[in-house]
């Protein structure tokens, strides 16, 4: 059987290979690859479409040597399987545990934070923007946490409509 | 030719917006719907202009701006003002233009029920009574039989009310989400070009006569909230008053964050929810390029349906002119149902 990923990579040298040397020590075999470094997405990464062949089992090798990777697998077959959302926060974000914030959010199943910047302004508030990799369907979840924990932080959330 | 008479109350910009715009529109009237159409009296907050014949509508605006008192206009001024005004003198319909009031809805809650009394037709720009008290006062004008117009109470110039009503009218509406104070609006979109803080351009914006005085009613998201209720009561049949709003303004929002949103693709807006289980005021992140993003004091909205999938109206959300056009508008469907 076939299938169609769209996985999506850093810009840096070695990712690809990292990526493509799994699939034929599991079995399967590399139809396709396209790799246009030159279209990157808002957060900088390249997506790259690929077309493996092989035995259903070999194929789900695959995939879950991705996933301990790391790699993000954004669709498969043409379905959907990640979104990117985006939520920022003001207030004494740092002071009132960060990494406690962050763990929070990590520890919902299929959602990772995968980006954080964040802007002080001295002694006063800061205002953090912080980029969610999530399950699709799995919004909702995800900021009613965000929500949960600025209001015990008292921050201020301000969320995608 | 058949008289339409009537009586605004409140002459402040919206009040004398729709006198402006009556001056302008009452030939097209007459041609069009065959009604001469006479303010019969003027009230400020505590004096008045009154005559059966028909007062001039830039004499009107012309003394309010030079003397601050309808009292002064020539012949006609008077010393009666609210409710006295509604039994002085005959009228046809009662234009409702005095300030908002989210504590009791008065003054105009009380002028509006008594006109329905008179069995007068009432048109309105005036949020607080409605947010207060929406069911109370459509049910007292079904009891009276009278027509009951309220589009300018929401959006300014922006058609949202009569759109959804009778535009849509074959659509099951599922959710309203839309950007319903200008001020607001305002403020965020030049933080959002010049990076300046939230103190600097709320001050700037007081100069221009773009926020007021006191800013709370727009900055902490009430005047978005009151509208938030209006939209629920009228197009999703939402029971709702204030208090069921979750209401969180822009007084917050930091400079860093605006900046950190636009490097991400988003703009943050001041944004209103009317949903079956969600009455929200809240700033949000909006994608840059969307129908959300719209700026300056312009107002939009988006109307999620059944059979036309999303629809999306925008314009300006506030100013004298902009509002008295939705009166005027709301006036001319009363006309329209008279024949």
């Amino acid at each position: 059987m076939r299938i169609d990923l769209v996985l999506e990579l850093m810009d840096v040298p070695g990712q690809l290979v990292s990526v493509l040397e799994p699939i034929s020590g599991l079995g399967a075999n590399l139809v396709t690859v396209i790799h246009k470094r030159d279209v990157k997405n808002e957060n900088g990464l390249i997506p790259v479409q690929l077309t493996l062949e092989g035995e259903k089992s070999n194929l789900n090798q695959v995939i879950k040597r991705f996933n301990e990777l790391g790699v993000s697998i954004l669709e498969m077959d043409g379905v959907i399987k990640k979104e990117k959302i985006s939520t920022i926060l003001i207030g004494h974000i740092i002071d009132r545990d960060i990494r406690d914030t962050m763990d929070r959010i990590n520890q919902l199943d299929g959602v990772y934070v995968v980006g954080f910047d964040i802007q002080l302004d001295g002694e006063h508030k800061s205002s953090a923007l912080i980029n969610i990799e999530i399950d699709v369907d799995k919004k909702q979840i995800v900021f009613d946490r965000v929500e949960e924990i600025a209001k015990q932080k008292e921050l201020l959330m301000i969320n995608e409509v | 030719m058949k008289e339409f008479k009537v009586i605004i109350m409140g002459f402040g910009a919206v009040g004398q917006g729709v006198a402006e715009a009556i001056a302008l529109k009452k030939e097209m009237i007459q041609k069009d719907y065959g009604y001469n159409l006479k303010i019969v009296a003027a009230a400020d907050s505590s004096t008045s202009a009154i005559c059966i014949e028909g007062l001039d509508e830039n004499t009107l605006v012309k003394t309010k701006k030079e003397t601050g008192k309808l009292a002064d206009y020539p012949e006609y001024g008077s010393n009666l003002s609210g409710l006295q005004v509604l039994d002085s003198v005959d009228y046809d319909c009662l234009i409702e233009s005095t300030p908002t009031n989210i504590d009791d809805g008065e003054p105009g809650k009380s002028l509006t029920l008594k006109a329905f009394n008179q069995g007068k037709d009432v048109v309105t720009s005036n949020k607080g009574y409605l947010a207060l008290n929406f069911k109370e006062i459509i049910d007292a004008a079904q009891e009276n039989n009278v027509n009951f117009k309220y589009e300018a109470t929401v959006g300014g110039s922006m058609p949202i009310i009569n759109f959804v009503k009778d535009t849509l009218s074959s659509c099951k509406i599922y959710s309203v989400i839309g950007i319903l104070n200008g001020t607001t609006n305002y403020i965020l979109s030049r933080m959002t070009s010049e990076g300046s803080s939230y103190q600097n351009i709320l001050r700037e914006s007081q100069e221009l006569g773009i926020a007021e005085t006191d800013p709370t009613n727009d900055v902490e998201g009430i005047d978005a909230a009151c509208k938030t209720v209006i939209l629920a009561n009228s197009l999703l049949n939402i029971p709702a008053t204030y208090d069921d709003v979750e209401v969180e303004g822009i007084s917050n929002i930091t400079s860093q964050a605006i900046d950190l949103a636009k490097k991400d693709g988003y703009l943050i807006k001041l944004i209103a929810e009317v949903l079956p289980n969600n009455l929200k005021v809240s700033p949000r992140l909006v994608k840059k390029g969307s129908s959300y993003d719209v700026n300056g004091t312009l107002n939009m909205a988006n109307v999620k349906t059944d059979l036309a999938g999303d629809v999306s109206v925008s314009g300006f959300g506030a100013g004298s002119l902009e509002t008295a056009s939705a009166i005027i508008t709301d006036l001319i469907s009363i006309l329209k149902n008279k024949k």
